[in-house]
């Protein structure tokens, strides 16, 4: 995922003169190939995310394509006002590259974890929310960002997960990655934690489905589930804000007679309280991949 | 076009006036600067704001932006009936400035936001080798806010000789006199220290102005600490920083006006 992401932003350098990459002294490997073949446009802009994104407002104002690189736990959670008011407001064309959200920096602690940042984003305007699975996801989402006249957020999660996809998928709409004739219970994941959700679909034959797009939020998505008696929600996000609330949100807006029943299988309301593994920091929040596989498991038992 | 500072300062009061506002003191210790920079320092097209050839000018201390309204009428971006229907519903303009007007560079309000686009958009235009300058406005309470500074030492590592700040030291923030909130003086040695090249000067003196601003080391970022009077003009609000929050009732407009006449 990583190498598709430096090669991509190198291509996008490459074939586009304006297309400028800031970084707040962070991503230093994945910027190797662009700070080679193109060190003007590569900032390292030092220790300073919210005079970051100030600059790109500016860069932007005067005609660049800015991508704006960090951790997610502080783009876009340190400098969510900036993104707001610098960004969002005038409808600039900013890519924000959120990256380690989730549990990833398990042994740094709470300070470079992130699990609020789709939920901070979601209410802003004029800013697409992008959570892809793998690399072929991501390069799917990075060209629809790089097109995009407004700004766009790329969450990148654990990044050496297995692939999903064989190839990109055409569109940032949401898909299914196993598909099964039963309509009892579908698990809709997003992110890290699409390729755990395959595996177990494909193991027990239930349907699952990755939705790399957020923002807008695919509205016929929540349509297309209404055959299902239960819907499980599998993300390495707080339950507040991220896919689960959107899809209850949409959900709950839709004429329906019966509508699916949920299950939250998501981030607690909760700092990390020790020291470990990424599989450690998950089990804090039962959602190693053990740990989701008997979530399930019990899941499918109680509707039995 | 007259950027008379009487004149601006009797559209400043017309407006507060009209649309009950506040924030008189904060756009009154700006009008020379403004009246300055639009009379003779910043390119500009009255025809298309948004021209590429133009100077920017950004006011990061959106409090005053009634001053910059005021210079808007006189270009004619806004009208008399604009300043007339302030802050009222369904109007315009907002009584911070917002990037959606004509003008306008950024949103402000929320401070220290706009310097670092200032300085974004200084390296962009030295990115194209474009020759247009920056000149950012800020508020000497407004450089309490930690992303000023950062954008400061930036403009400096990448010397970004087409930026202008200008700090309109008004002595005073909402909550009282600037030194006694959080002193953030000696302003001219902390822009120096960190790479600027700075100066200070009555920010009224229309002269002193003009030849700080033009006569700063060419080759650096700037800083022009424009020493200024909150509520300038008017006898009864200079240095009185109930004029950040008091509105004008007739008696006080046309006492107001009689002094500007």
């Amino acid at each position: 995922m990583r190498t598709l992401l430096s090669e991509r932003i190198v291509a996008s350098a490459i074939s586009n003169p304006q297309f400028v990459v800031l970084s707040g002294d962070h991503g230093y490997a994945l910027f190797d190939a662009l700070r080679a073949q193109r060190p003007n446009q590569f900032l390292n802009v030092g220790i300073a995310e919210q005079a970051m994104v100030g600059y790109a407002a500016g860069l932007a104002k005067t005609g660049f394509r800015p991508l704006v690189y960090g951790l997610s736990a502080f783009v876009p959670l340190r400098v969510l006002e900036q993104i707001k008011l610098d960004v969002c407001y005038p409808a600039l064309p900013v890519i924000f590259l959120g990256d380690g959200a989730g549990l990833v920096y398990s042994t740094l602690g709470s300070s470079h974890q992130c699990g609020e940042d789709i939920a901070c984003l979601r209410p802003l305007p004029n800013i697409a929310i992008y959570s892809p699975c793998d690399a072929y996801e991501l390069a799917t989402c990075f060209d629809e960002a790089l097109h995009s006249k407004t700004a766009s957020y790329i969450r990148i999660g654990k990044s050496d997960r297995p692939a999903v996809n064989l190839m990109p998928p055409s569109t940032t709409e949401p898909y299914f990655t196993h598909e099964s004739s039963s309509t009892k219970l579908c698990v809709i994941s997003s992110g890290s934690l699409v390729s755990v959700a395959k595996d177990l679909g494909e193991k027990l034959d239930i349907p699952t489905m990755s939705v790399p797009r957020i923002q807008p939020f695919p509205q016929q998505l929540a349509k297309s589930l209404l055959r299902f008696q239960f819907l499980v929600i599998l993300e390495e996000h707080s339950r507040f804000g991220g896919l689960f609330s959107s899809l209850a949100e949409t959900m709950s807006e839709m004429e329906a007679k019966d509508r699916p029943r949920f299950f939250s299988l998501s981030l607690k309301n909760q700092f990390a309280e020790k020291c470990g593994s990424y599989q450690y920091a998950l089990a804090e929040h039962a959602l190693s991949d053990r740990d989701i596989e008997r979530r399930l498991l019990e899941i499918i038992h109680s509707i039995a | 076009m007259n950027f008379d500072p009487k004149l601006l300062r009797r559209h400043v009061l017309n407006m507060a006036y009209n649309g009950g506002s506040v924030h008189i003191g904060c756009a009154f210790s700006l009008i020379e600067i403004m009246s300055l920079l639009y009379a003779e320092i910043l390119t500009f097209d009255p025809q298309n704001p948004k021209s590429e050839n133009r100077d920017y000018l950004v006011l990061s201390k959106g409090h005053g932006v009634m001053a910059q309204y005021a210079c808007f009428r006189e270009i004619g971006w806004l009208t008399d009936e604009h300043l007339r229907s302030y802050l009222s519903d369904g109007s315009l303009l907002h009584g911070l400035s917002e990037s959606h007007t004509v003008g306008c560079e950024v949103s402000s309000g929320s401070l220290g936001h706009g310097l670092p686009i200032a300085v974004g958009i200084a390296l962009g235009l030295k990115m194209r080798g474009n020759q247009k300058r920056v000149f950012c406005i800020v508020g000497d309470g407004e450089l309490n806010e930690g992303p000023n500074w950062e954008a400061l030492a930036f403009a400096s590592h990448h010397q970004l000789s087409n930026l202008w700040v200008i700090v309109d030291a008004n002595a005073f923030q909402a909550m009282g006199r600037s030194q006694d909130v959080l002193n953030m003086e000696p302003m001219v040695d902390k822009f120096r220290a960190f790479g600027l090249a700075s100066e200070e000067c009555s920010g009224h003196d229309m002269g002193a102005l003009r030849k700080t601003i033009t006569h700063l080391e060419q080759e650096k970022p700037k800083a022009l600490v424009a020493r200024t009077v909150k509520g300038k003009g008017i006898t009864f609000m200079e240095n009185d920083n109930q004029w950040h929050y008091t509105r004008l009732d007739k008696n006080l407009l046309d006492a107001c006006l009689k002094e500007l006449a």
